[in-house]
């Protein structure tokens, strides 16, 4: 029961997904993120069978970071898509293969374009200019086959993005929260997809107020000092 | 007592040298001059070949006449035995111990091709030139082997970076160059291109410039296809993706034509001569 | 403790991908040094039990044990039916529980303890199969206790229960069975973390684990406030417990309280759950009476002079 849609615009990507988690029909949480930053301008909502979802969210975190020092400068987001549906590709012939479908975003430095891709758990990977995963699939495709067109600029992406929000808020009987980033040349920021004019605030706010350097802050790893 | 610390190559002399490594780079600097220059269109290699003579049959080796090409067909000319076509993006120039060579070639290759494999892009210029030296280090430092008696030059385009150009050395070193040189005279040669380097060159002035300084440092006044390999790494005019050439026998000595450098039928008879291949010793194996 | 140590093995199909990342691996390790991080085993420092020697050991556990009731002919019964709950507030953290053990419709014993009492600092809540519980939270506090001679310091909520939870998911799909949630107070504060044998690991300010957590939410979220004060947050704790125990025939008999602060936790008391039940009847019986006494009573206000 989770719900995430993301969509291309024109020198933008948009990424937005719920904050439920819990076990069968019982809530636990409804804060907790699910999007992973994956690198200055790389990200992704993940979602599937829970533990597999964390730990492999976690492993793809680690690979890119190690690429990143090994290399000094991280993955763009065509190779890091082919290695993740590689590494899934092999997880699902593997004895213990992850149940874990996600949404890749991200902005290529060296052609400034935005990347999207939707890949699931049996390592399929499409480049698509919209998509979503979960519950969003039900609803919110048709609002953004209707709604979505090429080259959008910010303000329009985030009003189709709401529109989609706001069909699964109206049309699915579980409520959710949404949490939404929007990654472009300046790296990745949080959008505040439920308030009336979000580009605006955005637009108003502090550049260090939005940006996203870790959504799972590491705070709660280890203690120090 | 400099023996004592020559047989095996993990072991430090007291003065804190590795012998069996010098002496790998000391065979690279007998080997065939290869030498390469930046430039912001591309980036232009030449190279000397050290087999040659009249009695060498070459009817069925690449680089012969009918090969050379250009992109995805550039590796039919990349056999001579200097040049070798190591991914679309990346085209290598090598001095030193032949048969090492083709090993460290075939490494790359494959190295080259597990990365297209997970990552769906071609390898990043320098990735590949590290994947190579951490296997040459690997070499300096455990026992009962030898090191690669190789030196190579890369040149190589990627999306990051764009045109790069890098040497690397027996021991596992490598550094990015505008120009540079590897093999015999190369000291001479890099000072020659210290002194005519100029920023902004063309791609015609760097071919140029390769061919010039070659011509000073090799044996012969005269140049010609008979003892030179050549090749560029540019971008394709329309699809801006790499584009790796190398030049084919009759392509090479037109061009050396037009330099005036040589690339006559006379050129190549009087290289034919030369007193190079299976007589010369140590110079059979090392190129 | 090494003698117990050298008995249980680290199962056979550990982490996964291994095979995957082999030629990084071996680069690293052949060439490289360990890096400090010698004192830690290849598969994650972390030894384990034995797991059945047979092809596919999580096929035949599924096959034999009835986790979360998905396979009822099996043959391995695990005891489920508990309600354990703990909420951050204001003044720390509060934990409680039922203590009632069942197998099937059986009652097999009204005084199991469910809080496990990890270190001085650290509580754990036992949901699901007892014995995982008690044999990994024990394992953990053994963990703990090493990491505190370590590094020379305490161990935080969110490592320990990391070590739970990656402990957990080696196992996955292999039967066991646990809910549970990781309480504590460290240099960050009050922390709570839910650990399941699903391997999710949440992060919260209050979560309640068991057949008759519904019926604890159902009062505890109703009840809740950040600035409850310790009075009024260990009887929301115990009034959620005893809800719980009155409606989940699987959860009741008694309530253990437990507040976290500061300085460690404190053990609070063990209630009866029925008295407290018919307590509460009585007491709820006599305030509607006042309150139906005092609207029937003539108000002064409504006095014609």
């Amino acid at each position: 029961m989770e719900c995430s849609f993301g969509l291309t615009g024109k020198d933008y990507v948009l990424l937005c997904s719920d904050m439920s988690a819990g076990r069968s029909i019982i809530r636990m949480k409804s804060d907790e993120n699910k999007i992973k930053t994956l690198g200055p301008h790389l990200a992704m909502a993940y979602g599937g069978e829970p533990g597999d979802t964390n730990n492999f969210a976690e492993y793809v975190e680690r690979n890119m970071r190690l690429y990143h020092i090994r290399n000094h400068y991280p993955l763009l987001p065509e190779p890091a898509s082919a290695w993740i549906r590689r590494t899934l590709a092999e997880s699902i012939r593997s004895r213990h293969p992850y149940s874990v479908n996600l949404l890749l975003a991200g902005y290529d430095t060296t052609t400034t374009k935005p990347h999207l891709y939707w890949i699931d758990y049996l390592g399929t990977k499409a480049v698509v200019p919209y998509a979503a995963h979960g519950m969003g699939v039900y609803v919110s495709l048709s609002t953004m086959d209707k709604w979505w067109f090429n080259d959008m600029n910010k303000r329009e992406g985030v009003e189709v993005l709401k529109k989609c929000v706001d069909e699964v808020k109206k049309r699915i009987t579980i409520n959710f929260n949404f949490n939404c980033i929007l990654i472009d040349k300046d790296g990745i920021h949080h959008i505040n997809i439920e308030s009336e004019d979000p580009i605006s605030e955005y637009e108003a706010a502090q550049p260090k107020d939005t940006v996203v350097e870790a959504p799972n802050p590491p705070l709660d790893v280890g203690v120090t000092a | 007592m400099a023996r004592r610390y020559d047989s095996r190559t993990t072991i430090f002399s007291p003065e804190g040298r590795l012998f069996q490594v010098e002496y790998a780079m000391e065979a690279i600097s007998h080997a065939g001059t290869v030498l390469a220059v930046l430039s912001k269109e591309g980036i232009a290699m030449a190279a000397e070949k050290k087999v040659t003579g009249k009695l060498l049959d070459l009817s069925l080796a690449p680089g012969g006449e009918g090969m050379g090409g250009e992109g995805t067909e550039a590796w039919m000319g990349g056999g001579g035995e200097k040049i070798f076509l190591l991914n679309n993006n990346i085209l290598a120039g090598l001095a030193g111990i032949t048969s090492d060579a083709n090993s460290l070639v075939n490494f790359a290759r494959n190295s080259a091709q597990r990365h297209l494999f997970t990552y769906d892009e071609d390898i990043p210029v320098e990735m590949l030139v590290q994947r190579l030296c951490d296997m040459k280090q690997g070499y300096t430092q455990f026992g009962g082997l030898r090191p690669f008696g190789v030196a190579l030059l890369y040149m190589g385009w990627d999306p990051i970076y764009g045109f790069q150009l890098y040497q690397s050395d027996p021991s596992g070193n490598y550094s990015g160059w505008k120009a540079t040189c590897i093999g015999s005279n190369h000291s001479s040669a890099t000072s020659l291109l210290k002194q005519d380097y100029k920023e902004e060159l063309t791609l015609e002035e760097a071919k140029s410039l390769c061919l010039k300084v070659m011509s000073k440092t090799m044996d012969s006044t005269k140049l010609s296809s008979e003892k030179l390999e050549f090749a560029t790494m540019t971008l394709h005019p329309t699809s801006k993706q790499p584009l790796s050439k190398i030049y084919k026998p009759s392509e090479l000595d037109g061009l050396l034509r037009d330099l005036e450098l040589g690339g006559t039928e006379e050129d190549a008879v009087g290289a034919m001569e030369g007193t190079g291949g299976g007589g010369g010793g140590n110079v059979a194996i090392s190129t | 403790m090494n003698s117990v140590l050298t008995q249980i093995q680290p199962p056979a199909p550990h982490s996964r991908l291994e095979e995957q990342d082999e030629f990084e691996h071996t680069d690293a390790a052949a060439w490289g040094s360990m890096a400090g991080f010698g004192n830690l085993s290849r598969t994650g420092g972390i030894a384990g039990m034995s797991v059945p020697r047979v092809a596919d050991p999580t096929a035949f556990l599924d096959m034999h044990t009835d986790n979360m009731s998905s396979n009822p002919e099996a043959k391995i019964k695990i005891a489920h039916g508990t309600t354990t709950l703990a909420f951050k507030f204001q003044g720390g953290v509060i934990v409680a529980v039922d203590s009632r053990a069942t197998a099937g419709s059986y009652v097999a014993s009204g005084t199991v303890k469910k809080v496990i009492e990890i270190n001085k600092f650290l509580l754990g809540t036992m949901a699901g199969g007892a014995a995982d519980c008690q044999y990994w939270e024990t394992y953990l506090g053994m963990q703990c206790r090493l990491y505190e001679l370590r590094n020379k310091e305490r161990i935080s909520v969110a490592a320990a229960s990391k070590i739970l939870s990656n402990i957990v998911y080696q196992y996955k799909g292999m039967g066991l069975s646990m809910g549970t949630m990781v309480c504590g107070w460290d240099k960050t504060g009050p922390q709570i973390f839910y650990v399941d044998d699903d391997g999710q690991r949440l992060k919260g300010n209050l979560f309640s684990v068991g057949s008759g957590s519904t019926f604890a939410y159902g009062v505890l979220d109703q009840g809740y406030r950040w600035d409850l004060t310790d009075e009024e947050a260990q009887e929301l704790g115990r009034r959620s417990i005893i809800a719980a125990g009155h409606r989940d025939a699987y959860s009741g008999n008694t309530c253990n309280l437990y507040h976290v602060k500061e300085n460690g936790w404190d053990f609070i008391g063990n209630y009866d759950v029925n008295e407290l039940w018919y307590e509460y009847e009585a007491k709820k019986k006599a305030d509607r009476e006042t309150a139906t006494a005092a609207a029937a009573a003539p108000s002064p206000m409504a006095v014609e002079p």
